[in-house]
């Protein structure tokens, strides 16, 4: 499943967050966004994933225009992992991730053995499956993240979109998850805010600022610290680890700005 | 204790788990049916039990068991089936019809102190209902103008307590009560303040009627109606179970499943409106029922519709019934208004779920 975004423009109380932003995934292909607090990752996501209405441009979901698509007929399709918010009620982690199958299911229908079978294996994936019967709010974060995550596996997504997915996990289990989106083998589209990981794992890279964006490219071609001077006003080092043979970054410290007495 | 919420064993532990839960919702059934013929044989006016059924069969199927006509008495067959019997129905209605306004409402809004009574909804339709019945001079009048008036009075307060607490944006749990306490205030007041403008000699006592509820009107011929609206309402949000489990994971995590959320909200809003509406037209206010049948049975079920919604049209029925039989025999002299009984259990419930830390007071609802 191919996403394409067209020029896109979107407003939240009259403001415009994200300017004429084109992106495109392809089926496989694990895509990140990047860029610091307030550039509009998750305003652009969540247009995407049709929380918010553009007021300019396309989105396009397998070459059909999702503004025309019902809003159950495209989450068959995409499947979506936010930032996690409060619950004001409580379910059992099987029915939160049984919840995944709501798209696929029409009204009255009971659950069946295929539900049941792909709710199993979405808890498996995530390394959950003998929590079912726990409460999702005795979970901690990241395995609520985690559960989250095996919801949006049951909905059996073609394209998958991650919010930070990362946020609550320790290092083992943030690099579990983005292994495991991976090899899905589904388009993947991910805000990230580690660069490191986001170099580790993305086949390509939208940079953002200020609602636009400002870079795009495979890691290794457009991570430098020019870049990241320019878009996080930060100073680092970018080098290719000998041993991983990965692209990590090294930050300075920074300066603090001082303080002004009497201001 | 016996597990009754889904579990994940096996598939035959998930199929032996759903068969249990109907023959759970049955044994319900069962119970409903018996409290039904137990309240009907309840009363101020002692009539025998075996009197009571012999009236029942006698009526239910036409059958002479042994020359009903000069066994019993006519008055006795008066009370029991044009008194008691529509009495019980008309508690059953209403009973399930606000027990499923409150858990539709509180998924609706990801709330789960959301129930009729405390958003003001019910007072709203109370000011609907008194406005048609007082100024009757305009529109259709006699049961169809007063269930109109409550519908558009209750429209109005729903309208409002959404206005105020912001949904959409984001709404507090906060926000939503204090919402709720001003459209109580406001309608409550208007209606009372319409009952004295009209110098009605009986003024008072449909106050009393209208705050505190009675099931006393019931007839049958004002019995359909209400009936049948809440029984299509309950196959409806039946067949929709999934869209309020989304519903109840938020907004965000609605519309990623597919689940259009403003405008299930709108939907459900409107028919809680007029289920309250109906309800209230035809009895009056009686609080706090879709506050704890839901809470009771989220205890006990979890918070998975498909078995939230039948079981808390079963057991907010059983209630309201039993309510009644309690308003009806506990004062020898005459009735207490059943809003007593039901705000004398409803009240202190209401407290323990503030006080218990499962509510997320000060966080953001939703």
């Amino acid at each position: 499943m191919d996403l394409s975004v067209e020029n896109i423009r979107v407003q939240l109380q009259h403001q415009s967050i994200v300017k004429d932003v084109s992106l495109a995934v392809k089926k496989g292909e694990f895509v990140g966004i990047i860029g610091p607090n307030g550039s509009g990752k998750s305003t652009l996501l969540k247009t995407i994933y049709r929380l918010i209405k553009p007021v300019e441009g396309t989105i396009l979901l397998s070459g059909k225009n999702l503004s025309t698509l019902p809003l159950s007929e495209s989450a068959k399709s995409v499947g979506v992992v936010s930032q996690f918010n409060a619950l004001n009620f409580d379910f059992t982690v099987f029915d939160m991730v049984m919840a995944g199958r709501t798209p696929h299911k029409r009204a009255l229908s009971t659950n069946d053995r295929q539900d049941y079978e792909l709710v199993c294996s979405a808890l498996r994936q995530v390394g959950m499956e003998q929590y079912g019967d726990r409460n999702f709010s005795s979970l901690s974060g990241g395995e609520q993240q985690r559960i989250i995550l095996a919801r949006a596996l049951a909905q059996q997504p073609k394209l998958l979109i991650l919010d930070e997915p990362t946020n609550h996990l320790d290092i083992k289990h943030q690099l579990q998850l983005l292994a495991l989106v991976k090899s899905l083998g589904i388009g993947v589209l991910s805000a990230l805010h580690d660069l490191s990981l986001a170099a580790m794992y993305c086949d390509h890279l939208y940079v953002m600022k200020e609602g636009h964006i400002v870079a795009s490219g495979p890691p290794r071609k457009i991570l430098t610290a020019a870049l990241i001077r320019d878009v996080y006003e930060i100073d680092c080092e970018i080098q290719e680890n000998a041993a991983t043979g990965m692209l990590t970054v090294c930050y300075y410290p920074t300066q603090l700005m001082p303080v002004v007495k009497g201001a | 204790m016996i597990h009754l919420q889904s579990r994940q064993n096996s598939y035959a532990a998930l199929l032996q788990n759903r068969r249990n839960f109907f023959l759970l919702l049955a044994g319900l059934l069962l119970i409903l049916l018996l409290s039904v013929l137990i309240a009907v044989s309840l009363g101020t006016i002692q009539i025998a039990p075996i009197e009571t059924y012999h009236i029942m069969v006698y009526k239910l199927f036409q059958l002479d068991i042994g020359n009903v006509a000069t066994q019993v008495s006519p008055a006795h067959i008066e009370i029991i089936w044009n008194i008691r019997l529509p009495r019980i129905l008309l508690a059953m209605i209403a009973g399930s019809g606000l027990a499923l306004c409150g858990t539709v409402m509180q998924a609706s809004v990801q709330n789960p102190l959301a129930d009729p009574y405390i958003l003001g909804i019910s007072a709203g339709a109370s000011l609907g209902a008194t406005f048609a019945i007082l100024m009757g001079s305009f529109g259709p009048t006699g049961i169809w103008g007063t269930a109109i008036g409550a519908f558009t009075g209750a429209l109005a307060a729903a309208g409002l307590v959404m206005a105020l607490s912001g949904i959409g944006g984001k709404s507090s749990t906060i926000k939503m009560i204090l919402a709720g306490m001003i459209a109580n205030a406001l309608f409550s007041a208007f209606s009372g303040f319409i009952i004295y403008l009209a110098n009605n000699a009986d003024g008072i006592r449909s106050i009393a009627f209208w705050t505190m509820g009675s099931l006393a009107a019931a007839k049958w011929k004002t019995l359909a109606f209400p009936g049948l609206v809440i029984l299509m309402s309950c196959v409806y949000f039946m067949a929709n179970t999934r869209k309020l489990n989304a519903m109840l994971l938020g907004e965000e995590a609605a519309t990623a499943l597919g689940v259009d959320s403003s405008k299930i909200r709108r939907n459900n809003m409107l028919m809680t409106a007029l289920i309250t509406g109906l309800v209230v037209a035809t009895c009056g206010i009686i609080g706090f029922v879709g506050l704890i049948i839901p809470h009771l049975v989220r205890g006990m079920f979890g918070s998975d519709h498909s078995r939230l919604i039948p079981t808390s049209i079963i057991i907010g029925a059983l209630f309201l019934i039993w309510a009644d039989v309690l308003a009806r025999i506990l004062l020898p002299s005459g009735e207490l208004p059943i809003g007593i009984i039901t705000a004398l259990i409803g009240a202190p419930f209401f407290m323990y779920v503030l006080l218990k830390s499962s509510v997320g007071f000060g966080r953001v609802g939703g």
